[in-house]
């Protein structure tokens, strides 16, 4: 599954991407993330995601990125504060199935 | 208590003035804006390059050839980081017309003809008979006379940091006319067989006219000189913002949105940026000419001597979790140290966490702004010198100060003292924090 994340310029969701990555790699699920800054998103989404996932830090534009999201039929999540960081893989990959199980099956 | 009171301040007060950035002027002068940085930061580096004699040795061949060639060196540097404006402009129409679902590269093209518009070019005649007679047998004039451009000629001044409010302003009224005429209807409509592209150049004829008429009634025939009337209005706001309170307020309120978790800097930026953009492009400019640096505190100042590591000087806290005893505290450590050394920090801001945490709150707010006094300082007494350039923001920390203040070595050392500084803050608090999560990690232990 493809999962795109964003956050304000694209930068710090590599690292978040990565430790999901590897959450998901442990627990046999085969995830790609793709990272994204809260301007090219817009236009990323629209790429065929299963789900998008939006960074803390940028809350405040979420109520607009979901619009673009949901133009492009694709689900999307805020991230909690713990799930985003170098170690919060595991809590973001717990977050994902439980508030959007359905796009893991 | 102190959770009850961060709810408060969260959603009453930090959340709200986050979610007013969204607004769509706003979000399109920081995104048109932010656009522009690659060229500023590239032309920065050039800067950097042809003044680089001053910090070598005279007697390099190098030295020779880079002094030999400034004029050449600085040539991307006029046409870029000088006339900055006139890139900015054409991306905030075109952000601001996306924000309306209109075309973006209409808006950013009518944005740019509304606010080319508010400048008069002049027109320099060729040298007169009577002038070229009056040169013959005087060198200096005739050089003079030769090197002077006939024509049409603009004052690229008003392309600058200069025309920055006027072109915010111009691209603004440009896109709202454009806007009023799609949604009035008030405009030339393509039967549907027409393909879009041809329907869309059509259907911009009608704002076109109504800019051009406006802006040149205004310039030409009402002989409005905008550009000194909206400078003598922003020149009051530009200068205030290169006093110490407002780089301490700045400092404060970046570190209290990222508290509550919101990324403060793009909040504080919103506003911020285009002053600070004119402050840099003043020194700059003073810079390629060799005169005295005006301006404290442009966007630099912030990135190399406050947001080292990143916002709230968490590099202190990086260095500072090297002395941690806590499982959690030393892995966190390990893995955020190296992109907080390029100044990503977000692992920490999130990992340890800073958000909503009390015991980490005040190094928070505290380090970058003692940082700012510090900083202030030393830079007004001159013991530094002053920012000129606008180096990567992912630069470790000395590296970009250095780079930033114009080859200044003194600059990097400022920044690493600073760094010192920032952790000797964080410590205490970093230990009380870890004395916390050892014992939570105690407890755990014991249930098991």
């Amino acid at each position: 599954m493809r999962v795109i994340l964003v956050c304000s310029g694209g930068m710090s969701s590599a690292i978040a991407a990565k430790s999901l990555k590897e959450a998901a790699q442990a627990d046999g699920i085969d995830m790609e993330v793709h990272e994204s800054s809260s301007v090219k998103f817009q236009e990323m989404v629209k790429e065929d995601y299963a789900l998008a996932l939006v960074a803390p830090q940028i809350r405040h534009h979420f109520d607009r990125l979901k619009k673009d999201a949901d133009s492009a039929g694709v689900p999307i999540l805020q991230i909690k504060p713990r799930g985003y960081s170098p170690i919060g893989g595991k809590f973001l990959l717990a977050q994902i199935k439980k508030e959007a199980g359905q796009v893991l099956k | 208590m102190f959770d009850k009171f961060t709810v408060f301040l969260d959603e009453k007060l930090s959340t709200p003035m986050a979610k007013l950035s969204e607004q769509k002027h706003l979000r399109a002068v920081r995104d048109g804006i932010v656009a522009t940085l690659p060229i500023i930061i590239v032309a920065s580096m050039f800067l950097v390059i042809a003044f680089l004699p001053n910090s070598l040795p005279e007697s390099w061949g190098f030295t020779q050839f880079l002094a030999d060639n400034q004029f050449k060196i600085l040539l991307p540097y006029r046409m870029s980081m000088y006339i900055m404006t006139l890139y900015a402009v054409f991306g905030i129409g075109y952000s601001l017309a996306k924000s309306y679902e209109l075309d973006g590269l209409s808006g950013g093209i009518l944005a740019e003809l509304a606010y080319l518009l508010t400048i008069i070019p002049a027109i320099i005649p060729g040298a007169s008979e009577g002038v070229m007679e009056l040169a013959t047998g005087n060198a200096e004039l005739t050089t003079f006379i030769e090197a002077v451009p006939t024509g049409f000629v603009i004052p690229m001044a008003n392309l600058g940091s200069g025309g920055m409010f006027i072109g915010i302003l111009s691209a603004f009224i440009a896109v709202e006319i454009y806007r009023f005429t799609e949604r009035s209807g008030f405009k030339i409509s393509m039967p549907e067989q027409v393909p879009a592209s041809i329907a869309r150049s059509f259907e911009a004829m009608t704002p076109t006219a109504i800019v051009i008429l406006l802006f040149a009634t205004v310039t030409m025939w009402l002989e409005v000189d905008v550009h000194s009337i909206i400078n003598s209005i922003v020149a009051p706001l530009v200068s205030a913002s290169d006093t110490l309170p407002s780089i301490l307020l700045i400092t404060f309120l970046n570190s209290f949105f990222w508290f509550f978790g919101i990324h403060g800097a793009s909040i504080v930026g919103s506003i911020a940026r285009p002053l600070w953009l004119v402050l840099l492009e003043q020194n700059s400019s003073a810079y390629a000419i060799g005169e005295a640096i005006p301006n404290m505190a442009p966007e630099p100042f912030y990135q190399w001597y406050m947001y080292i590591g990143g916002s709230g000087a968490t590099i202190g806290l990086a260095l500072a979790l090297f002395f941690a005893k806590s499982q959690y505290a030393k892995t966190l450590g390990k893995t955020a140290f190296v992109p907080a050394l390029f100044n990503i920090n977000e692992p920490l801001i999130f990992g340890t966490p800073i958000v909503l945490n009390p015991t980490l709150l005040i190094p928070f707010l505290l380090a970058p702004m003692i940082n700012a006094v510090v900083a202030w300082f030393a830079t007004s007494l001159g013991l530094v010198n002053r920012m000129v350039a606008l180096a990567p923001w992912t630069l470790p920390g000395p590296i970009g100060a250095f780079l930033a203040t114009g080859n200044d070595w003194r600059g990097a050392l400022l920044n690493i003292f600073l760094i010192i500084l920032a952790t000797l803050i964080y410590y205490p608090f970093v230990m009380m924090y870890d004395r916390q999560l050892l014992a939570e990690e105690h407890e755990e232990l014991h249930e098991n």
